[in-house]
C-alpha cells in the first residue's frame, strides 16, 4: 500500500495568489493511497526541504509529490531532498501548479479546482513509478569548440590550459572571427588586433589544441560525455604541412582583384590568399571559384613559384571523426544586410537607406575596416565611391535593432557604444570633420561606458541628435540626409559625404541548421537558446553542450569573453570526474511483446535502439527483438509512441502511469 | 450490360505453377510451396501448404483464388516449416504486402522463392466461387489494381496478359463522395459503418500488417481499447488499425473480404493511402523501402498542420 506524501508549494505570492493551497492540501489528503498532505510557503527553500525530509521518516512515507513549480525548475533539487531522506529519487514527482495553472489563471475558485486535479493526476502517476538505479556513462575529457572567433578562442586556450584536449573548428581559413576585424575598441581604445593576435597565436602553438580551419561541422552524433562529431575539412588546395607560409603564391597570383571579403568588400585579394596578413594559420587557401586554373583549367602560377610544393589541385574535401565529451557553441553573429529582404523571414529590409545603391552608405564594419591601419586604406577614413577624405559624416544607430514593425524587436547592445568610438575615431583622423549621430536612446551600461559616451560628445565634438532619419539620398557627390530632431522638435537635413549605419547584430546565416546537427533550440531570430535565462545561461538544454559569445544574443568582447570562460568552466566541471551520472528515465523493450519490426529503431533520433537475438539454451533463434541501449537513450520517448504493440516503455511515463493519470482526471 | 473479363490465362498459369513447385519440391530447392488449391465448394479455393512433389498437382490458379497468402509467412506461420527456403504463390497485391514485411524485418527476400503470377482480377467476395469474372463481378481492389504483372520474382508463368475492359474505380468514386461530405456528415457516415463492428478481429487477423504477437489491443494492464464491442471502443479500433496500416496497407483488402458485417475498411484503408500520396508523395509498392512515412522525418514534410 502506498503512503503518499504531498507538498504544496505557495511560491511565495505566486501559486498561492490564484491557487488556494490549503483547499488543495486538505482535498488531497482525502485521496487514497496520500498518507499526509501539506503546505509551505517555499517548499524549496532549506526549511522546507527539512519539513519534505522530515515527513518522509516520520509519517514512513513511500512516494513524494511536489506541487510547486515546472519540474525543469526544482525537480533535482527535490529528488536529492527525497534522496538524503533515504528514498529512491524517482519515487518523487513535481505537479507543477504554478506554470501550469496559477500563472495562467485569474479566478481562484477555478484555479483551485484545476490545481487539485493536476495534484490528483501526479498522485495516481508516482502510485506506479518504480525505483530506478542511476546509469553512469564514461566521459570522453575532449572538447569541441565551433567557431573561431574570441569566444572559442578563449573557451579553447581555458580548457586547453586545464590539460585537456580541444578540438576548434573554424569555417573561414583563418581563425580570428569579428573581433580581427575591429580597428580599436570601446572603452579603452586599444588595439583589437593588438590584443587578438598573440590570442590567436598562442591557440596555434598550444599543444592540447588541435585547429580545423576551413572546416565544417557536417554530423554530431552521441551524447553529453561522448559525441561523435563528424567535421567536413574543406580542400585548401594548398598542403598545409609543406607550406611555409612565405606568400610568394600571392604575389604572383594573376586574379588580383577579388573582393576582399574580411575588408567588407571594399579591400581586394587574390585568388590563392588569406584573409588577413595575422591570420592563424598562415597558409593561403585557394578560392576555386574564381581561381583561373580551376575555371579554364589553365594558369597554376602559384603552384610552379611554390618552392616547398605546396600547392596542390587535386586536393579533396576530408571528413574526419572527432570523439568529444562536451561541446561549446561559439558562432557568433553575423550583421543585417539591410538592402537584402531574407527569403521566408519576417525581416523586411531597408530600402529607403539606399544600402548597396549609394556607394558611400556603408555598415559600422566597413567603418571598422577602413580606421584600421591593417585596412584597405591603411588606416585613413576615406569615401569608397571617389577615395576622397569625408567632412562631413553621419552616423544612424538601431538600423534594424528595436524596430518590431520591421521584424527585429531586440536592442543589438554594442552599436551605441561602437557608434561612439567610431566619432572619436573620426575625430582623431580628420581633425577638420564633424561626425553626427542620429539616435533613439544611448543604452550605455557597463564599467566606463557611459563615460566613454560623454567623451564623444563633450571632448571629440561629436552632434547627437535625437531622432531618426526618413530618407537619404545622393545628390551631386553628397548625400542628403533626412531626419527629425524630436528634442528641438525640428526636421533636420544634412548634406553628408558619408553615411555609416549602425545595422543590427543578427546570428550567423545557417546557425539553424547547425543548431539542427546538434539538437539544440533556438529563438526565431535563430539565436542560440540557453537552458535558463538566469541561472543556466551558457548551458543548452542538450546536456553536454555550452554556449559561449554572440550565437546567443549580441554581446560585447567583454561580455563575450566573460561566458567563454564560463562554459570553460562548464565543460571542465563535466570532465573533472570520470564517470558520469545519468538521468536513469530511459526506454526499455518489453521483449515478450516485441516482434522486432525495428519501427523504434528507424525514429530513435539517438541511435540507442539495437537489434538483439534471443536464443534458447541449445543455441536456437527463437526471435530478433529490440534492444534500447540505456547508455545512448536519451529518454524522448518516441520509441514508446511509435511501437505498434507497445513493447517499449519509458520508465517514469509508463503507458499505465500514462493512463492512470488521464483516468484520475 | 455484363462485360466477360478473359481469365483463359489461368489454365496456363495453373500449369506452370504445378510444374514449378514439382520441381523446386523434388529438387529440395524449397521445403514447401504455399499456394492454392481447390475447395470442397464447387469452384472454391482454399489456401495449401504443399511438402511433397507427388502432390504439387493439387496446386491451381482461378478467379476465386482470392486470399493474401504473405499471412502465411508472418503470424500464421506456425505451420511453415522453419528451416529452408519457402516457396510462395503470390499475385502483385500479395507481392506489395511481401515486400513491406521485408522493410519491416518480419521477412527476409533470400529466405522465400516467389512464384509471381500475372493476375487479370479475381472474384468479389460477394459472389459464389464458381461465378465467371465479369465487370460486375470482379472485386473492387481488382479494378484500381496497378500490379497485374509482379516484379521481382524469382518465377512468372510465361503468359501473355489479355486487355481488360474498361473498370469503374468503386473505391475512388466513394472517396471524392465521402471528401464531398461535412466533417458531421462524415462523421456520422463512419459512425454508422463502425457501430456494426462486433469485434471479431477477423480483419487483424487476416491481415498480413497486424503480425504483432501480442496486440494492443488485446492488453489489459493498461487496457488501450475497450474490448467490448460498444460504439466507442469499436471506433478507438478501427482507428487504431486505421492509422497502423497508414503507408503500409498494400490494398489486397482481405479486411474486407473478411468482415462478417460488411463494414468497408479497404474504403478506409484507401483513403489513408489516398492522404500518405498527398503528404508524402509515398505508397506501397513492389520496393523495399527502408523507412516508411511515417517512421522519418524531412525537411520537406507537410508542416501545414501545426498552426
Amino acid at each position: 500500500m502506498s503512503r503518499i506524501g504531498v507538498f504544496i508549494c505557495h511560491c511565495g505570492e505566486n501559486i498561492s495568489r490564484t491557487v488556494d493551497v490549503e483547499r488543495v492540501a486538505l482535498e488531497v489528503g482525502k485521496m487514497p493511497g496520500v498518507a499526509f498532505s501539506t503546505d509551505y510557503k517555499y517548499m524549496c527553500s532549506d526549511p522546507g526541504q527539512n519539513l519534505l525530509k522530515k515527513a518522509i521518516q516520520e509519517q514512513k512515507l513511500t512516494h513524494v509529490v511536489v506541487a510547486a513549480c515546472s519540474p525543469r525548475m526544482h525537480e533535482k533539487t527535490f529528488r536529492k531532498a527525497v534522496e538524503a531522506a533515504g528514498l529512491n529519487p524517482y519515487l518523487c514527482e513535481m505537479a507543477n501548479i504554478r506554470e501550469h495553472c496559477s500563472w495562467v489563471h485569474e479566478n481562484k475558485e477555478e484555479a483551485t479546482a484545476k490545481a487539485i486535479e493536476i495534484v490528483g493526476m501526479m498522485v495516481e502517476r508516482v502510485k506506479k513509478n518504480r525505483s530506478l538505479p542511476a546509469i553512469t556513462v564514461p566521459v570522453t575529457k575532449r572538447a569541441l569548440i565551433i567557431g573561431g572567433g574570441i569566444a572559442g578562442i578563449q573557451a579553447a586556450l581555458d580548457i586547453a590550459d586545464c590539460g585537456h584536449e580541444v578540438i576548434l573548428v573554424e569555417r573561414e581559413p583563418s581563425i580570428g572571427g569579428h573581433m580581427a576585424q575591429l580597428s580599436e575598441t570601446f572603452p579603452t581604445l586599444d588595439c583589437s588586433q593588438c590584443i587578438m593576435t598573440p590570442k590567436m597565436v598562442d591557440v596555434a602553438n598550444h599543444p592540447k589544441i588541435k585547429l580545423y580551419t576551413h572546416s565544417e561541422i557536417e554530423l554530431v552524433e552521441g551524447y553529453i560525455g561522448n559525441f561523435q562529431v563528424t567535421i567536413k575539412k574543406k580542400a585548401r588546395s594548398v598542403d598545409e604541412d609543406k607550406c611555409t607560409g612565405c606568400g610568394v603564391c600571392m604575389t604572383k597570383c594573376p586574379q588580383k582583384k577579388i573582393p576582399n571579403k574580411f575588408d567588407q568588400n571594399i579591400g581586394m585579394r587574390t585568388a590563392i590568399y588569406v584573409p588577413f596578413p595575422q591570420a592563424v594559420p598562415n597558409t593561403p587557401v585557394i578560392d576555386r571559384e574564381n581561381c583561373t586554373m580551376f575555371k579554364t583549367g589553365k594558369c597554376g602560377v602559384c603552384q610552379k613559384v611554390c618552392g616547398p610544393g605546396a600547392v596542390d589541385f587535386e586536393q579533396q574535401d576530408q571528413l574526419i571523426v572527432e570523439a568529444v565529451g562536451a561541446i561549446v557553441v561559439a558562432t557568433g553573429f553575423d550583421l543585417y544586410t539591410i538592402n537584402e529582404k531574407p527569403k521566408g523571414s519576417a525581416i523586411k529590409g531597408y530600402g529607403e537607406f539606399g544600402h548597396g545603391k549609394i556607394p558611400d552608405v556603408i555598415d559600422g564594419m566597413t567603418f571598422e575596416r577602413l580606421a584600421s591601419a591593417s585596412g584597405p586604406t591603411g588606416g585613413k577614413i576615406l569615401r569608397p565611391s571617389d577615395g576622397k577624405e569625408p567632412k562631413q559624416i553621419v552616423f544612424i544607430q538601431c538600423i534594424g535593432s528595436r524596430a518590431r514593425e520591421k521584424g527585429i524587436s531586440y536592442c543589438s547592445k554594442v552599436c551605441c557604444m561602437y557608434t561612439a568610438k567610431h566619432t572619436m575615431l573620426y575625430h582623431h583622423k580628420v581633425h577638420d570633420g564633424q561626425a553626427y549621430v542620429f539616435f533613439m536612446d544611448a543604452r550605455t551600461p557597463g564599467k566606463s561606458y557611459d563615460e566613454f559616451w560623454r567623451r564623444s560628445i563633450e571632448e571629440e565634438e561629436a552632434v547627437y541628435i535625437r531622432g531618426m532619419v526618413s530618407r537619404l539620398y545622393q545628390k551631386g557627390d553628397k548625400i542628403v540626409v533626412m531626419g527629425s530632431d524630436i528634442a528641438v522638435g525640428v526636421q533636420v537635413e544634412i548634406e553628408a559625404d558619408m553615411v555609416v549605419l549602425a545595422t543590427a547584430v543578427m546570428p550567423q546565416k545557417g546557425a539553424d541548421t547547425l543548431a539542427q546537427k546538434l539538437g539544440i533550440s533556438y529563438d526565431k531570430y535563430h539565436f542560440y537558446s540557453e537552458a535558463h535565462a538566469k541561472l543556466r545561461p551558457v548551458e543548452c538544454a542538450t546536456a553536454g553542450i555550452y554556449l559561449a559569445g554572440a550565437c546567443q544574443g549580441p554581446k560585447d568582447i567583454p561580455e563575450t569573453v566573460s561566458q567563454a570562460s564560463a562554459a570553460a568552466a562548464k565543460v571542465m566541471t563535466l570532465f573533472s570526474k570520470d564517470q558520469l551520472e545519468r538521468e536513469p528515465i530511459v526506454a526499455r523493450v518489453r521483449e515478450a511483446g516485441c516482434v522486432g519490426c525495428f519501427a523504434c529503431k528507424k525514429v530513435c533520433a539517438y541511435g540507442a535502439v539495437e537489434e538483439k537475438e534471443i536464443r534458447d539454451r541449445q543455441g536456437n533463434l527463437i526471435k530478433v527483438v529490440a534492444y534500447v541501449n540505456p547508455g545512448v537513450c536519451g529518454g524522448c520517448g518516441t520509441c514508446q509512441a511509435t511501437c505498434p504493440s507497445k513493447s517499449v516503455e519509458l520508465d517514469g511515463y509508463t503507458d499505465e502511469q500514462i493512463v492512470a493519470m488521464i483516468e484520475a482526471l | 450490360m455484363t462485360q466477360p473479363i478473359d481469365t483463359s490465362i489461368y489454365a496456363a498459369i495453373t500449369e506452370a505453377i504445378q510444374a514449378e513447385a514439382k520441381r523446386l519440391l523434388s529438387e529440395g530447392q524449397v521445403s514447401v510451396v504455399i499456394g492454392y488449391a481447390a475447395g470442397r465448394r464447387k469452384g472454391s479455393v482454399q489456401p495449401v501448404v504443399v511438402s511433397d512433389a507427388a502432390i504439387a498437382d493439387k496446386l491451381i490458379f482461378t478467379p476465386a483464388s482470392v486470399n493474401n497468402l504473405a499471412v502465411y509467412l508472418t503470424k500464421a506461420k506456425k505451420e511453415i516449416p522453419k528451416s529452408g527456403k519457402i516457396g510462395v504463390v503470390v499475385k502483385g497485391c500479395d507481392l506489395k504486402a511481401l515486400v513491406g514485411l521485408m522493410g519491416e524485418s518480419q521477412l527476409k527476400r533470400e529466405e522465400l522463392y516467389l512464384i509471381g503470377v500475372p493476375c487479370a482480377g479475381v472474384l468479389a467476395s460477394t459472389v459464389q466461387p464458381d461465378t465467371v469474372l465479369t465487370a460486375d463481378t470482379i472485386a473492387s481492389k481488382c479494378c484500381e489494381c496497378d500490379a497485374h504483372l509482379p516484379t521481382g520474382c524469382d518465377f512468372v508463368p510465361n503468359v501473355t496478359l489479355p486487355t481488360r475492359p474498361q473498370l469503374e474505380w468503386k473505391y475512388a468514386a466513394e472517396i471524392a463522395r465521402l471528401e464531398a461530405l461535412t466533417p458531421a456528415e462524415r462523421w456520422s457516415f463512419w459512425k454508422e459503418q463502425f457501430a456494426k463492428c462486433i469485434k471479431c478481429y477477423a480483419c487483424r487477423q487476416v491481415c498480413p500488417f497486424c503480425f504483432c504477437e501480442q496486440c494492443l489491443c488485446d492488453r489489459n494492464k493498461p487496457q488501450m481499447v475497450e474490448s467490448t464491442p460498444r460504439p466507442a471502443g469499436n471506433t478507438a479500433w478501427h482507428i487504431v488499425r486505421a492509422m497502423h496500416l497508414a503507408g503500409r496497407c498494400a490494398g489486397c483488402a482481405e479486411c474486407e473480404r473478411v468482415c462478417p458485417m460488411d463494414i468497408p475498411l479497404n474504403l478506409l484503408n484507401r483513403k489513408m493511402a489516398k492522404e500518405l500520396k498527398e503528404l508524402y508523395d509515398y505508397e506501397a509498392s513492389l520496393e523495399v523501402n527502408e523507412k516508411g512515412p511515417l517512421t522519418s522525418y524531412t525537411d520537406k514534410d507537410d508542416q501545414s498542420f501545426i498552426k
